[in-house]
C-alpha cells in the first residue's frame, strides 16, 4: 500500500476539512476507490479532530431549550407509535431520491445556473423529506411540497431540452437562416433559422410591442399554388422589444415552405391571418 | 461507503451510550433525554463557539439532537465511539450555519452524508470522563506555540482551510500546514500516554 503514503499527511487535514479543494478532490477520489486503510485512517483522524470540541470555553444551555426539544421528542415518539407509516420509500440509503441524482448529474453538465438551482431543489427535497418523516400529520403537505418539486424539476429539465434544441439548431451548419424584413414599419429585421430535424429558433430584437394583449404570430407560407398560410407559434417580445421562440414541430416542411410571415393577432393567435405581414423573408 | 470495512468492537457495543443509542431505536424518550443531560453542555459549548450567538446557538443544539433522536438508525449503523461522533456532527451543523451566514461558498458536499461518517476511536484509546478529558485537551493544546494553536482553532472553530489561515496568520502556506498535522500528532500521542 505505499501507494496511499502519498496521503499519508492529508488525513488530519481532510477529517478537520482544512485541505484546500485540489487536495480534498485527490484524497476523495482515492476514497471512492474503497481503500480500506485510509478510510480508518480518516475516522481515526476525525476522533482526533472531535477531541478539539473540548477546548470551547463551557457554557450551559437553557432549560427552555431542554423544554421545548423534550416537547417535540415526545410528541414524534407517540406519533411514532401510533403509526405504522412507512416513510422514505422512494429514497436512496442517503435520502435523495434516486430519480434526482440521475437528474442532477445530467444538470450540472449544462450551465452552472441550473446547477445552483438543482443544488437548492435538492435542499428542498431533503427538507421536504425530512419533513415527511418527522410527523405523521405533516405527510400530506410534505407529500405536495415534495411533488411541487418534481414539477419544478421536469420543468426545468424541458427547459434544458429546449435550450439543447435552439442550441443544435443555431449551430448546426446544416440549418437555413431566414431573414425576415419588416414591411413598411420600421424595424430591425427578425431571423430564423430552420434545421429539418430540430424545428425553427426565431429571434427578435427591438421589435415594437404589439397593441394592447395582442401577439405576434409566425406563419409559413406554402409553396404549393393557393396553399393557405400555415398558423405557427405566437409570442410576445419582452420589455426590451426581444424575444426568441422554439418551434420545435412546425407544421410543414421546409422543402414546403415558400418563405415565413409574421402577423400581429388577438391574444391566443388564429387559424387564418387577420392582418397583412409585418416581417416576410423568403426560404433561400 | 466505508462501513463495512469497519466492526465494532465489543466493548464498545456494551458501553452504556451505545446501550442508550439503542434505546432510541424503540422511541425511549427516557434514554434520549439522559443522552441529552450528559452531553447537551458539551455540544452547546461547541456550537457557541463557532455560532458566536446563544440564539443560533439553541437552534443547532435542537437540531442536533432532533438529528439524534430521528436517524439513531444511522448512527447504529456506523457504531463509532458516540460522543465523538455527536460531536462531528455538532461541528458541521455549526459551520453549515456559519457559511450560509456569511453567504460564503456553500461546499456541494452531501450534508446527510455526515450521518454516516465513520469515527474510529484508536486502539488505545482509554475511558475518560468528560472533565478530565477537556483538561487534557486543553492542557494538551495548550503547550503547542500560539501561532500554532490558532491555526488548529481557526480551522476547527472557523471551518478556514489551509490557505486561508495562511492569509489570516500572514504565513506560507507550507508552515500552516505542518503546524497543523503536528499539532494534531501532538494531541493524539499526548491522549495516548493519559491515564
Ligand atoms: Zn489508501
Amino acid at each position: 500500500m505505499s501507494n496511499c503514503d502519498q496521503f499519508r499527511e492529508m488525513y488530519e487535514a481532510y477529517a478537520l476539512g482544512a485541505l484546500d479543494p485540489p487536495e480534498r478532490a485527490v484524497l476523495e477520489a482515492h476514497l471512492a476507490t474503497g481503500c480500506a486503510e485510509c478510510a480508518k485512517s480518516v475516522a481515526e483522524a476525525r476522533w482526533l479532530v472531535s477531541q478539539l470540541a473540548y477546548l470551547a470555553p463551557e457554557a450551559a444551555t437553557s432549560d427552555m431549550l431542554k423544554g421545548r426539544l423534550m416537547q417535540t421528542v415526545r410528541s414524534e415518539a407517540e406519533a411514532k407509535s401510533s403509526s405504522s407509516v412507512s416513510t422514505g420509500a422512494t429514497t436512496t440509503a442517503s435520502g435523495i431520491p434516486y430519480w434526482l441524482s440521475a437528474s442532477i448529474a445530467a444538470l450540472l453538465l449544462l450551465t452552472l445556473y441550473f446547477a445552483w438551482d438543482a443544488h437548492r431543489l435538492k435542499d428542498e427535497l431533503r427538507a421536504a423529506n425530512e419533513q415527511n418523516q418527522r410527523n405523521e400529520q405533516l405527510v400530506a403537505s410534505a407529500k405536495g411540497e415534495f411533488a411541487a418539486t418534481q414539477q419544478k424539476l421536469a420543468a426545468m429539465e424541458e427547459q434544458m431540452a429546449k435550450m439543447h434544441r435552439e442550441t443544435a439548431i443555431l449551430t448546426d451548419p446544416s440549418s437555413v437562416k431566414i431573414m425576415l424584413a419588416a414591411q413598411k414599419i420600421q424595424a430591425p429585421q427578425m431571423v430564423a433559422m430552420w434545421h429539418a430535424k430540430y424545428g425553427i429558433v426565431l429571434t427578435g430584437q427591438k421589435v415594437p410591442m404589439p397593441s394592447g394583449n395582442r401577439v405576434l404570430q409566425l406563419w409559413l407560407i406554402p409553396k404549393a399554388r393557393g396553399g393557405k398560410p400555415m398558423p405557427s407559434m405566437t409570442v410576445r417580445p419582452d420589455a426590451n422589444g426581444n424575444f426568441e421562440v422554439l418551434v420545435s414541430n412546425p407544421p410543414a416542411a421546409g422543402s414546403d415552405t415558400k418563405a415565413l410571415a409574421i402577423t400581429e393577432e388577438p391574444a391566443g393567435g388564429s387559424a387564418a391571418p387577420t392582418t397583412t405581414p409585418k416581417w416576410v423573408g423568403a426560404m433561400t | 461507503m466505508f462501513l463495512a470495512a469497519f466492526s465494532p468492537k465489543d466493548d464498545r457495543e456494551a458501553s452504556p451510550d451505545a446501550a442508550l443509542v439503542r434505546l432510541l431505536l424503540q422511541n425511549d424518550v427516557g434514554a434520549f433525554e439522559k443522552l441529552y443531560d450528559k452531553y447537551s453542555r458539551i455540544v452547546y459549548s461547541l456550537v457557541l463557539r463557532i455560532v458566536q450567538q446563544s440564539g443560533p446557538a439553541e437552534e443547532v443544539v435542537q437540531d442536533v439532537f432532533l438529528q439524534l433522536w430521528r436517524n439513531s438508525a444511522q448512527y447504529d449503523a456506523t457504531r463509532g465511539p458516540f460522543v465523538p461522533w455527536l460531536l462531528t456532527l455538532a461541528r458541521n451543523r455549526a459551520l453549515d450555519t456559519l457559511r450560509l451566514k456569511s453567504e460564503r461558498q456553500r461546499r456541494l458536499e452531501n450534508q446527510t452524508d455526515e450521518l454516516f461518517s465513520v469515527v474510529v476511536a484508536p486502539q488505545y484509546e482509554k475511558e475518560l470522563d468528560e472533565k478530565r478529558r477537556a483538561e487534557r485537551v486543553r492542557s494538551l493544546v495548550g503547550e503547542l506555540n500560539p501561532q500554532q494553536k490558532r491555526a488548529i482553532e481557526l480551522a476547527y472553530f472557523q471551518g478556514l482551510s489551509h490557505s486561508e489561515i495562511a492569509a489570516e496568520l500572514k504565513e506560507p502556506l507550507g508552515t500552516v500546514k505542518s503546524w497543523i498535522r503536528n499539532g494534531l500528532i501532538r494531541l493524539k500521542e499526548g491522549l495516548h500516554t493519559a491515564s
